[in-house]
């Protein structure tokens, strides 16, 4: 291996072990918190809902569960990663190493992506053994699903970067992230909505990674496929740089 | 070529304080130069500076002929840092805290766990080795920040006060570290407000305040230059308070009796 590779999983090294160390949090608890969802949103209500679309109800949900667990995760990793590592000062031993900007972006981003992608296979393990969960399109659904929690690994990191308390990483994932995921429709279809929520769930940009991961699983969509896979992957390039610019500026992170 | 070159160096923050205003100041390999000034003068924000935790505003700095600011990478292979305040990873234990600072300089595994041991032996912290920092003494976590600072063998060694706040027995322990790690090839930049420290350990020592290196000497040569007996003198000449010399005090008669 080369310096620069030694560094780079180093530096990601770090970022698992600090989410396995607390893994009763970090992986538990949202495993938990998805099982209740399926629970009580597929077990309980889905028998009353019956079919949406021709689709179990209980399996209609459980695609966007999957999207949402990896999204959370991916996002709170990160964003509490760097700012507990900030207050710390623990974050100069990074920042004074010959690691580039580039390195030390992609190592963050690759933690929180990586404790998303476990709980999200966690989930669909669990969910595989509950139901019959069809996979109708894997070559949408993979880099779907890997769009998807890079995404939400930028977007924890700039939150991350950009915070000056926990309060501001906590104010994004409640008043933000989480309103975004529910209204996107991970429960519901948006056809089912009346005028004009219908039109209003197609200016949320969760509504269209929610009905990518669906599709990839039970072959069911709202949205064009295509442009919204080109979205996404066009959103996740942006940030990336947004990101790789803050970094290379030292932006609240060097003074 | 010198271990650290430093050319009127500039940094001022987005408030507008200028914390630098053009410092310029070099180290001969193998020297311990200890830097020397009141709370606020800018000796951590020139640290910072040398290490790529602030973003100097103008000036250059070099560190064994690299440019720290323009091409850091290996000006940064080349430097260890000890700073102010601990800023141990509380999530890792002793010998985590070694392997993976080693792992960002790109050192391999093998070396890694080998330089470690050898290290967490040398600070008596083998014991230690599987407890998280955050359980760790005051005493324990100085030595193993200084343990840290050297673990990738860096050839310019830098310690931000590392006798703050610590009882006598480890201030001791610690300048002989220092002395050994001195002795076995590393430069060192020393800043300290204990002058005792700085006689005792440093080469030449520089006086900063206000942002700028208003003196620069040995011991002897700065006690000369501002015409007094002593390296305390010449500081208490420099901060404007020579009434606090202790020269200067007399003895109670219930004292002296």
């Amino acid at each position: 291996m080369s310096a620069a590779q030694i560094r780079l999983a180093t530096l990601w090294r770090r970022e698992v072990n600090r989410f396995m160390k607390i893994k009763k949090q970090t992986i538990g608890a949202p495993l938990l918190e998805t099982f209740l969802y399926i629970s009580v949103f597929g077990a309980a209500l889905g028998s009353r809902v019956g079919d949406l679309h021709g689709i179990d109800y209980v399996v209609f949900v459980i695609p966007g569960l999957i999207m949402m667990a990896w999204a959370t995760n991916a996002f709170s990793n990160n964003s509490s990663s760097i700012l507990q590592q900030k207050f710390q000062g623990a974050i100069q031993d990074q920042l004074s190493s010959p690691a580039s900007p580039a390195e030390l972006l992609l190592a963050f981003s690759l933690g929180g992506f990586a404790r998303g992608m476990i709980v999200a296979l966690l989930t669909f393990i669990a969910s595989s053994l509950l139901v019959d969960l069809p996979v109708e399109h894997v070559l949408v659904l993979i880099p779907s699903l890997f769009l998807v929690g890079f995404f939400f690994s930028q977007l924890g990191v700039l939150i991350g970067v950009r915070a000056e308390q926990f309060d501001d990483v906590a104010f994004a994932q409640t008043f933000v992230l989480t309103p975004l995921i529910f209204l996107g429709g991970v429960f519901y279809s948006a056809t089912l909505l009346p005028e004009p929520y219908e039109t209003l769930t197609h200016f949320n940009p969760l509504f269209y990674m929610i009905n990518l991961v669906r599709y990839g699983f039970v072959g069911y969509t709202e949205v064009s496929i295509a442009l919204s896979l080109a979205a996404l992957t066009a959103a996740t390039a942006v940030l990336f740089l947004v990101n790789l610019r803050l970094f290379s500026k030292g932006y609240r992170l060097r003074a | 070529m010198k271990a650290l070159d430093i050319k009127n160096l500039e940094k001022r923050y987005p408030t507008g304080v200028e914390a630098l205003r053009g410092v310029s100041v070099e180290i001969d390999p193998g020297a311990i130069y200890g830097l020397l000034g009141p709370n606020g003068a800018g000796k951590s924000t020139l640290i910072h500076c040398t290490t790529g935790l602030a973003q100097p505003t103008g000036g250059s700095i070099e560190i064994f002929g690299h440019d720290a600011i323009d091409n850091y990478a290996e000006a940064r292979q080349a430097v260890g840092l000890a700073p102010q305040e601990p800023n141990l990873d509380w999530f890792l234990t002793a010998e985590e805290t070694l392997d993976y600072h080693a792992g960002y300089f790109g050192m391999p595994r093998r070396e890694r766990r080998e330089r470690a041991k050898e290290l967490l032996e040398t600070f008596s912290l083998t014991e230690k080795r599987d407890e998280r920092t955050r359980t760790l003494s005051g005493g324990m976590k100085r030595r193993l920040i200084l343990a840290r600072a050297i673990m990738h063998r860096p050839r310019l060694l830098i310690l931000d006060e590392p006798t703050a706040g610590v009882d006598v027995e480890l201030r001791l322990e610690l300048w002989h570290y220092v002395q050994k790690i001195n002795q076995e090839g590393t430069t060192i930049l020393l800043t300290t407000h204990y002058l005792e420290e700085a006689e005792q350990l440093c080469d030449r020592i520089g006086f900063i305040a206000e942002g700028q290196i208003v003196a620069e000497g040995t011991s002897p040569e700065l006690a000369e230059r501002f015409d007094v007996p002593n390296l305390e003198d010449a500081y208490l000449a420099l901060v404007g308070r020579k009434e606090l010399s202790r020269s200067h005090i007399e003895l109670t008669p219930e004292v002296e009796a």
